[in-house]
């Protein structure tokens, strides 16, 4: 096998969503490559106690995705990469950022109003994005 | 998809006491459906129900399209875990795979044994001196092997402590990757439910108070915090689930497909195990209706 | 299931099969003795009137000394075990599995309730009537010749006071035993589906079988056949091994052989008058007069009684009053336990 997975139950986010992650994060860091094998649907379901469908449902939004395909009988291997590089690439991004956390602060905020605001702001975006 | 479970105004009773009323359900396959309520709600007699150890004192019951019990065929198709997974203590965990092998046509001899070997079980083990983990393990081959359609299992994990719970769910879930099974399995305990569970039944009092695929419910289920407010204000597609009050603040469980548009509640996503105790506790001793519970704070 | 059946049952065919060795073995060891005892009596192939004598100077012999013991343990244990058997074969059968719960297990199997039945009552129920036969063979051997010399012995008691057809010596020979056992083992087994708890339905079983056991010789055996009538003088009471009870003004007679028919079963005396019919109070005249005066008054002794040559057909009736009894039970459980189902 070539990654393992593992599931956090108390993060609160969805396990489908935690084996995303967990998938992009691997292949962003390089440990999973082009033509690798993902773990075995009765593997991740066996190993982690979760319902099969749920590794289902991941392996099948990475399809989606373009990241892997399934091949019927044999298992879901990985077909794609993770564009846009590494963190660092993002450096306007970043100092972007930077300039509005700084903004934030002269303004009175401490770090919990910070991250409510984010939050909040964040998902209204996404779920205007869905709309 | 078809359904596994189909029962329509299925009750049972014993003596005066309904153990089951007025279920109506269809569960579909392909899942792993959670049965969830306190002891003594009737998640027993819906699963002797279906597994044909009870006759339906009215309504009617359907498994895999077929009476339960009804036969070689049908007993065949259905797996049944009973609770506290009985074995015959005098025999030893290889005449328990004998007697699966010759009392199962379908009996699949090699899957049994490579999951004996895989659990490191003594075969030559007397089946009342393994530990209940043990048991619950032996009882699962026993239900599995056989290449059943259906899996009913009864509180199996209840006696066990976390480690062999662990055990016993990745061998369960393994089994349903593998032969494509449907399960449906009893808890009061609905942490374990939560990875395991893709729909969800509650029973509480005899009654079933929701049932559905486990995403739709907490797609449909909102924690909405606000100011005090009479939850009979709520439009009408939000269905009020518990509500509670102070002074000034008013926290209410709503169902709703609907979006909440309201901008004085803050709304938050609520887990699976608080829904069901939710469900539970508004179904309290002498609730037996679907209107929500005002507590007074 | 057979295996299953098989499996379950080991435990108790090891001990039964225990039981028939050591059974065998004190018969054995004690038969041949007995046997060479009869013929150096005399008796064996004995014709005519002086056999009478012979015979009961046999009885005498075999009574005195451990063959009286041998055929007490024998009678004893022949009448015990079809309850032994109802108790620990038939009542805990199903009992047990809904004690520990497996028959969740047993019937979520790929087998009807009715196939498991099935299986669960043909083997120990076969075994059962299986080993009451073979205790039955093994004594009927043995005593064989205290039997024989019962039916040539004149005036003589019988061992332990046991007739063919005395109540103990009855259930412990020829073909009831097996009735006995059968009933028995299906009475137990309907007492576990029942009651669901070993011992409360060993208890039941027990109390039942008892009940019925007295029941059917005192009430049912003597109407299953018309029995024959005889009467005689009042004078032969003495050589019937009889007597004459008076009490106040009423008299009754009782009579315990017919020396015409030895081996009879005397169901009934009474007392009857020249034309027959039952009298059973005192004439005047004889008060506080014996018995010549009743015989003068032409009152004579009537006896109601089954020959011997009835007793193999009473056996037959009354087994296969049992086994019905046993099948009646047997397809109770089945219908029980299907009905569940609908």
């Amino acid at each position: 096998m070539v990654i393992e997975f593992h599931l956090n139950s108390r993060s609160g986010v969805a396990p489908y969503l935690q084996l995303i992650h967990q998938v992009r994060h691997a292949l962003r860091l390089g440990l999973l490559r082009v033509g690798d094998q993902l773990p075995k649907v009765k593997d991740v379901a066996a190993g982690l106690a979760i319902n099969p469908n749920t590794v289902l449902k991941a392996y099948r939004e990475l399809e989606y995705e373009g990241l892997v395909a399934a091949r019927p009988g044999i298992g879901t291997f990985v077909t794609g990469t993770l564009g846009g590089g590494s963190l660092a690439a993002h450096g306007p991004l970043r100092r972007d950022l930077l300039r509005w956390l700084a903004r934030a602060r002269r303004a009175g905020l401490d770090d919990e109003s910070i991250e409510a605001l984010f939050l909040s702001t964040f998902r209204s975006a996404a779920e205007e994005d869905i709309a | 998809m078809t359904a596994v479970v189909e029962t329509d105004g299925l009750g049972k009773r014993y003596r005066r006491l309904w153990a089951l009323a007025d279920c109506t359900l269809s569960i579909p396959a392909g899942h792993v459906v959670g049965l969830v309520g306190p002891n003594g709600a009737g998640k027993t007699t819906l699963l002797s129900l279906a597994a044909g150890l009870l006759a339906p004192t009215t309504g009617t019951i359907e498994v895999l399209g077929g009476r339960p019990g009804a036969g070689p065929a049908q007993l065949a198709r259905v797996g049944f875990l009973a609770q506290d997974a009985p074995v015959y203590a005098g025999l030893s965990v290889a005449d328990h795979l004998r007697l699966g092998a010759r009392l199962n046509p379908g009996w699949d001899a090699e899957l049994a044994r490579s999951r004996i070997e895989r659990l490191d079980l003594d075969p030559a083990q007397k089946a009342g001196k393994l530990s209940g983990g043990q048991r619950a393990q032996l009882a699962l081959i026993l239900a599995v092997a056989k290449r059943p359609e259906l899996l009913l299992l009864d509180e199996p994990v209840a006696s066990l402590d976390p480690l062999a719970r662990r055990e016993f769910l990745q061998d369960l879930m393994g089994a349903v990757a593998e032969q494509d099974l449907s399960v449906v399995l009893s808890s009061h305990l609905i942490g374990d439910l939560e990875r395991v569970c893709d729909h969800l039944i509650v029973l509480v009092g005899s009654r079933v108070q929701v049932a559905g695929p486990v995403e739709d419910l907490l797609a449909t289920h909102h924690l909405l915090t606000g100011p005090r407010r009479d939850p009979a204000t709520l439009p009408a597609g939000q269905q009020v689930i518990t509500a509670s009050h102070t002074g000034r603040q008013t926290t209410l469980l709503v169902r709703t497909s609907d979006k909440i548009l309201d901008p004085a509640w803050t709304v938050s996503e609520v887990g699976l195990e608080d829904l069901a105790l939710a469900y539970m506790r508004q179904a309290g001793p002498g609730r037996r209706n679907h209107h929500h519970l005002e507590v007074q704070k | 299931m057979i295996w299953l059946t098989w499996r379950q049952f080991r435990v108790q065919a090891a001990a039964a099969i225990a039981v028939l060795a050591a059974f065998g073995v004190v018969l054995a060891a004690t038969g041949s003795h007995l046997a060479s005892l009869y013929r150096s009596d005399g008796v064996t192939g004995c014709r005519g009137g002086g056999c009478g004598q012979l015979a009961s100077s046999f009885l005498d012999d075999a009574g005195a000394g451990a063959y009286s013991v041998v055929y007490a343990l024998g009678i004893a244990g022949i009448v015990l075990a079809p309850a032994v058997i109802g108790l620990f074969w038939g009542a805990p059968l199903i009992a047990r599995e809904f004690e520990t719960g497996t028959f969740r297990l047993a019937w979520t199997q790929t087998i009807t309730r009715t196939r498991w039945l099935a299986a669960k009552l043909a083997l120990p129920g076969l075994a059962a009537m299986a080993v009451t036969a073979g205790l039955s063979l093994m004594f009927g051997w043995w005593a064989a010749p205290i039997g024989q010399a019962a039916r040539l012995a004149t005036g003589s008691s019988f061992p332990l006071g046991m007739g063919p057809f005395s109540l103990l010596a009855f259930d412990a020979h020829g073909i009831t035993p097996l009735g006995y056992a059968a009933f028995a083992f299906t009475l137990g087994v309907t007492a576990g589906l029942l009651l669901r708890r070993a011992i409360p339905a060993m208890a039941v079983t027990l109390a039942i079988f008892a009940a019925v056991q007295v029941v059917m010789p005192l009430g049912i055996r003597p109407h299953l056949f018309p029995p024959d009538r005889t009467t005689a003088a009042i004078t032969s009471l003495s050589s019937l091994s009889g007597a004459t009870h008076m009490s106040g003004g009423s008299f009754a007679f009782t009579v315990r052989n017919l020396p015409s028919q030895p081996g009879a079963w005397i169901i009934s005396t009474g007392a009857v008058n020249a034309s027959g019919h039952p009298v059973s109070t005192i004439p005047a005249a004889c008060r506080h007069q014996g018995q010549s005066c009743l015989a003068s008054h032409g009152i004579r002794v009537a006896v109601t009684y089954e020959p011997t040559s009835r007793y193999w057909a009473i056996q037959w009736t009354e087994t296969a009053i049992y086994l019905a009894l046993a099948l009646a039970l047997a397809g109770y459980c089945f219908w029980r336990l299907a009905r569940r189902l609908s």
